[in-house]
């Protein structure tokens, strides 16, 4: 280690063969502020405790003295490491391949990139920061937990693929950019924030109070409780959309621009 | 035979007019005794202040309503989680722990025994259940009457007889302690979505009143010499203006009991509104706890609410829906058939908000203007208007006037005008502490006699050390030692056996859980009276065979029998 | 002998009114109940010893061996599953609920395959609920939505709602406007005076119109929602703005089909709109007979009702990642104990068919869909007949099943308390 301090550190992390691949892993450890001190942390599987080398190659490139510095690294058989970037506030982590469920949970700072795709709950609860996820994601991408009032807050979450059901549910601030389809609805108890979807959606934002989404593919079996209010031209892309507030069912003033049925 | 010495403590036990005096507790089988051998273990209490046990005189820890307040709120489950630790289990929830969750809490703060604020009789059998997996508190159980079909129509006809035979009937069956009622008649109104607004309106179809309940109520009570008084949270709850509510209501209450009040008031701070509306409500503390000042039959507890998130959960379903209406919350609703009701919805209890700031005012200022301790007792309503774990910080406020000052300078700018709090120079001792939060309550339940509330000889075994040295203590000015200190005991013993050590339950439980069964002359027992038959094989869904809570749901129970006067 | 008062074990109406005959060791005859009950009670077939797998099929052994190998099992897992629960009592949940604490599995109960969305959706928006007396006494406006009484709940509407006659409903059935609400016309449709047919899957769109015809907005309603007529709609809701107290039934046609737990959510909503204007409640109809037992046992000790992971050594739930389905779907456990039910029969094939490829235990009394996944099977009392304990009725009013007949088969929950012990004993060692 060189005492005046390096500019940035790459800690890599390859995961090792185990006997029982299909446990999942908990590794809420991972995340860059941690590796400040080392890389001496522990992670779950199952109910076991495992020391991070247990299960991954480590190799660690550079130093760094601030968190912000730290990138993160997972190569290998990852789609079933759950937590990864959990409450992470600053700094950097790539997945190289898939990630497991709670990928940057509440996470408040930083960036987070994954290759491939993410499972369900990717970026749950999240306060600010950024997640870009290249392939699709799962259920609940960018929403809240059970029984809270509100979702996410602020940052960005953007998936290049699709997202699964209820995409968004409860968002509260920030954004959700997803450049595919979503399943079924999306921006479900969407109280703030702005939901753009490149693709399709089906019935989406379900007792919507506020905040708005945008629909740039078609919209299967829009729901009843809808009204529309006219029609907006958007700068960029240059498309004119209708414009929708509801969800009266829930007494809500949100906003839903869809693009008129027909045009290109 | 099991002997244990608590040397060098600093009691002060109001029952038996101890005050700060370092002594020893000799403890043998579970009793305070004389003295005991030499190869008794020994626990050192350096001086610091010893209690009897805690007593909670209304709190809602175990029951229906409590574990749905659990079911419907992971988000509260979650925030309030601890591990599995040495003998403790895991636990979940803050504001509405599991029930380890409220044994583990209220051991660390000394408490040992609870009165479990509301149980309705037709779902006794789960509040036992409940009762058993809360293992280090001895439990028993306030039961609801308020919208009791038999009971009402027992009133209509003026039969206070009847109506005390029913209350033997029911307690023996669910093998509850004492008479609870809920908002009066309204639970009954609230069945078709109404309410009472005043304690001399006909609840609808049954042509009683409120007033009529409760007068006969606490005839039958006295009748059948039941250990505690009627328990009575009044009906209007939260309503502005609805001092007069509570005066009326007090205005009714005779003094029909040498040993301890006629009638126990709950969480009164609900009670105290003035105003008409929740632009101009203000506090009628003074009036209130003028009231009680004259009237030695009544014994209140505060009801006080801390600033912060919690869940409200009571009998009174009109009331929760209200606070439905107003904050759109999640709302349950659980209305059970010719006997109560009950709603849950949280709250959040904000220094931002004036009506709030008044009502944290209210409950501190009952407790400072009623003059006699033993008739305002410390409680919360847990977890209405806070969860227990702040009883701390009550305590830190009532013995200090800086700690309260510092406190008001926080709040709304309008307080001061609708309230007198800031007026009030009184600062509780520890004499009155002890009083508010054990001594008081075992006189008002009537658990003196089975050993309760006090260290005497004979006494349970039940005692609290905290690490406080009153002598070097001044509350006044380090108020905050004293609310750390009331936070975590050093030792919390239960029937002579140390359940906590420094916030660690270190054994498994094994508590009590006391009940009531009052007989009444044969020629009145309601299971003999062929219209009580038939009317309940008629209207409720389970039958009379299956009723009643059967012995193996209380492992421990401990049965006060009473009789009734002819 | 004659013993009445009997309550039935079956569904989670738990009548207890029902009377058997009893001769020995043998029910001979039911009365009272339904055809349901009837077979609860009379059915036979019941395993007669503990069986282990071995090389050539299966071997019987004894109770102290099967214990034990239950125990090792569960200990040497990394990530065990505890399933089932709905059909035993209270005191067994609880010992399920100790041991999966103990070995940091997963604990999980039938409400995943049925009523867990209706939980989910109390979760967020509380429940306006009652007991079912309430219902019986005073309601004059009944809904039936995505369930079929008639056949999965036979006594409910004669107990409870339609036929029962109640304090404030003297004339019973004639008191009281049914309304059905199903995809297709069931035998409970035809004793309803209003039938609304929903299109598959869309009872979220039309509970949303409902919402807003109640509030007073039909106008931004269009002439059709999922293939009901707006006309219609207006009429339902009228009938239940101008209840007394109405009350809705609700069932898998909810809570399985697209959206569930939202559809559900919707529903409760609904409620609460009318109970701006008049007395509405709502409750799940519960399938099994003890399975909102579950619910509430493992929410008293645990603070959830189902789903609960003890990996971590906190409680942990989060439905769909700690679900037992989800978890044999991804493969995830290496060990099982399944109790007082039959995810042979009720799980999808791919869950189910993990069950065979670790070691699974089942203790149930009967040869069921799950005996040839499992490496062990411990047959035990039936809850309700050879065996006493509390059970919660589908409204959450707990009763106490009675033990009718001697048997020689121990209790369930004094096989988990030794299987505890034993896993204790091993732990502290």
């Amino acid at each position: 280690m060189h005492q005046d301090g390096g500019d940035a550190v790459r800690v890599i992390l390859e995961t090792k063969n185990r006997s029982k691949p299909f446990l999942p892993i908990e590794a809420e450890s991972i995340i860059p502020r941690n590796f400040l001190k080392g890389t001496d942390l522990t992670v779950y599987e199952g109910n076991k405790e495992r020391d991070l080398s247990e299960l991954f190659w480590i190799f660690v490139e550079g130093t760094a003295v601030s968190p912000d510095k730290v990138e993160v690294v997972l190569k290998g058989d990852t789609a079933r490491i759950k937590r990864v970037g959990e409450y992470m506030d600053t700094g950097a982590i790539r997945i190289v391949g898939n990630i497991g469920m709670h990928c940057g949970n509440f996470m408040s700072g930083g960036l987070i990139e994954i290759g491939g795709n993410a499972d369900a709950w990717l970026g749950r609860e999240m306060l600010d920061g950024s997640i870009i996820c290249h392939g699709n994601a799962g259920h609940y991408c960018a929403s809240g937990y059970r029984g809270e009032k509100h979702g996410m807050k602020g940052g960005r979450v953007e998936v290049m693929g699709n997202a699964g059901d209820f995409c968004a549910e409860y968002l509260t601030g920030g954004e959700v950019y997803i450049h595919g389809n979503c399943g079924d609805m999306a921006g479900v108890e969407m109280k703030g924030g702005h939901l753009i979807i490149g693709g399709d959606a089906t019935r989406p934002c379900g007792n919507m109070k506020d905040g708005t989404c945008t629909i740039f593919g078609t919209v299967r079996r829009m729901l009843p409780t809808f009204k529309k209010i006219g029609m907006q031209l958007l700068p960029e892309p240059q498309i004119t959309m209708e414009v929708y507030t509801g969800d009266i069912a829930n007494r809500g003033k949100g906003t839903l621009m869809v693009k008129p049925f027909g045009s290109a | 035979m099991t002997e244990l010495l608590v040397k060098n403590a600093c009691v002060i036990d109001p029952l038996n007019r101890i005050s700060m005096e370092i002594m020893d507790l000799p403890i043998r089988d579970g009793r305070i005794v004389e003295s005991v051998s030499s190869v008794a273990d020994v626990i050192d209490a350096q001086g610091c202040l010893t209690l009897p046990g805690g007593i909670d005189s209304h709190s809602h820890v175990c029951g229906t309503k409590v574990n749905f307040g659990r079911y419907m709120s992971p988000e509260d489950m979650r925030a309030g989680r601890t591990a599995r630790r040495g003998k403790m289990h895991v636990t979940s929830g803050y504001y509405v722990p599991t029930t380890f969750g409220n044994s583990y809490r209220y051991s660390t703060m000394g408490y040992t025994t609870v009165l479990e604020g509301a149980m309705a009789p037709l779902e006794a059998r789960h509040t036992h259940e409940e009762f058993t997996a809360t293992p280090h508190q001895d439990m028993m159980a306030n039961t609801l009457f308020d919208g009791n079909w038999a009971i009402m129509e027992a009133v209509q006809k003026h039969d206070v007889r009847k109506a005390a035979a029913i209350v033997a009937w029911t307690l023996s069956a669910v093998k509850g302690y004492s008479i609870k009622l809920t908002n009066p008649g309204g639970t009954e109104a609230w069945g078709w979505g109404e309410d009472v607004s005043s304690v001399h309106e006909q609840v609808p179809n049954f042509n009683v009143t409120p007033a009529e309940i409760i007068t006969t109520m606490i005839q039958a009570n006295e009748l059948l010499h039941l250990p505690h008084s009627v328990h009575l949270h009044c009906n209007n709850l939260g309503k502005p203006g609805n001092f007069q509510t509570t005066l009326e209501t007090f205005d009714l209450v005779p003094d029909s009991n040498n040993g301890r009040q006629t009638l126990y008031a709950t969480h009164v701070q609900f009670h105290a509104y003035g105003g008409t509306t929740w632009q101009n409500i203000n506090s009628k503390a003074e009036e209130i706890s003028r009231s009680v000042n004259a009237k030695p039959q009544i014994v209140m507890d505060m009801g006080q609410i801390m600033f912060g998130r919690t869940m409200t959960m009571t009998a009174d379903g009109p009331m929760e829906f209200n606070l439905y209406r107003l904050h759109h919350n999640k709302w349950s609703n659980h209305d059970v058939e010719l006997e109560t009701g009950s709603g849950i919805i949280p709250v959040l209890y904000s220094k931002k908000s004036l009506v709030n700031c008044v009502m944290w005012a209210i409950g501190l200022e009952l407790a400072l203007l009623t003059k006699n301790p033993y008739q305002c007792l410390l409680a919360t309503d847990n977890p209405n208007g806070a969860p227990f774990v702040k009883y701390p910080e009550i305590i830190g406020l009532l013995m200090s006037k800086r700690y309260r000052d510092e406190e008001c300078a926080t709040l709304h700018s309008g307080t001061g005008q609708r309230t007198v709090i800031s007026s009030i120079d009184r600062e509780m001792d520890w004499n009155e502490i002890a009083i508010m939060t054990r001594a008081g309550q075992a006189k008002a339940l009537g658990i003196i006699t089975q050993g309760k509330g006090h260290l005497g000889l004979g006494a349970e075994a039940d005692v609290a050390i905290y690490p406080i040295r009153c002598r070097d203590v001044d509350p006044s000015t380090e108020y905050r030692k004293v609310t750390e200190g009331f936070q975590k005991t050093m030792y919390t013993i239960k029937r002579g056996r140390v359940i906590a050590r420094n916030g660690e339950v270190i054994v498994e439980g094994a508590n009590s859980t006391f009940w009531v069964n009052p007989s009444v002359p044969e020629e009145i027992n309601v299971a003999d009276d062929p219209e009580f038959v038939k009317k309940f094989k008629e209207y409720y869904t389970v039958r009379m065979s299956n009723y009643p809570v059967q012995d193996v749901y209380l492992p421990r129970g401990k049965c006060i029998r009473t009789e009734a006067m002819r | 002998m004659i013993i009445k008062d009997v309550v039935c074990p079956f569904c989670g109406c738990l009548c207890d009114d029902l009377e058997v005959e009893v001769d020995g060791q043998r029910v001979i005859r039911v009365q009272n109940g339904c055809a349901l009950a009837e077979s609860t009670f009379t059915g036979s077939n019941r395993l007669p010893a503990p069986i282990r797998r071995n090389a050539m099929g299966w071997e019987e052994i004894s109770y102290d061996d099967a214990i034990s190998d239950a125990a090792d099992i569960l200990l040497s897992a990394d990530r065990p599953l505890l399933y089932g629960w709905s059909s035993t009592h209270g005191e067994t949940q609880s010992c399920g609920v100790h041991i999966a604490e103990l070995i940091g599995g997963v604990i999980d109960n039938t409400s995943t395959v049925c009523h867990g969305p209706s939980i989910l959706a109390i979760q967020e928006v509380g429940h306006p609920g009652c007991t079912l007396g309430q219902v019986k006494n005073r309601a004059d406006v009944i809904v039936y939505w995505g369930c079929n009484p008639a056949e999965a709940h036979p006594r409910h509407m004669s107990r409870y709602t339609t036929f029962a006659t109640g304090f404030f409903v003297p004339e019973a059935r004639h008191g009281r406007t049914v309304i059905v609400v199903d995809t297709r016309r069931t035998e409970s449709a035809e004793i309803a005076d209003e039938f609304i047919r929903i299109e598959r899957g869309g009872d979220y769109e039309v509970l949303s119109a409902l919402r807003a015809i109640v509030q007073g907005k039909s106008s931004i309603i269009p002439s059709e929602v999922a293939g009901v007529s707006r006309e219609q709609l207006i009429r339902v809701s009228e009938i239940c703005k101008k209840a007394k107290f109405g009350a809705i039934f609700f069932g898998l046609g909810l809570t399985m089909s697209a959206g569930k737990y939202k559809n559900v959510r919707n529903a409760i909503e609904l409620t609460d709109e009318l109970n701006r204007h008049t007395k509405f409640t709502i409750s799940p109809l519960r399938g099994h007979s003890n399975v909102y037992g579950s619910n509430e046992v493992f929410t008293w000790i645990t603070g959830y009702p189902y789903a609960v992971d003890f990996a971590r050594g906190i409680a942990f739930y989060n439905p769909g990642e700690t679900t037992a389905v989800d978890i044999l779907q991804r493969g995830e456990c290496d060990a099982a104990l399944i109790v007082a039910s039959d995810p042979g029969a009720h799980f999808p094939h791919s869950a189910a068919a993990h069950l065979a490829k670790i070691p699974t235990i089942l203790i149930d009394p009967h040869q069921t869909a799950t005996t040839p996944l499992c490496r062990l099977q411990i047959p035990c009392t039936m809850t309700g007949i050879d065996a006493e304990g509390t059970a919660y009725r589908m409204d959450g009013v707990p009763i106490r099943y009675k033990k009718i007949i001697e048997s020689s088969y121990p209790d369930d929950a004094y096989l988990l308390r030794r299987i505890h012990d034993r896993i204790r004993e091993v732990q502290g060692a």
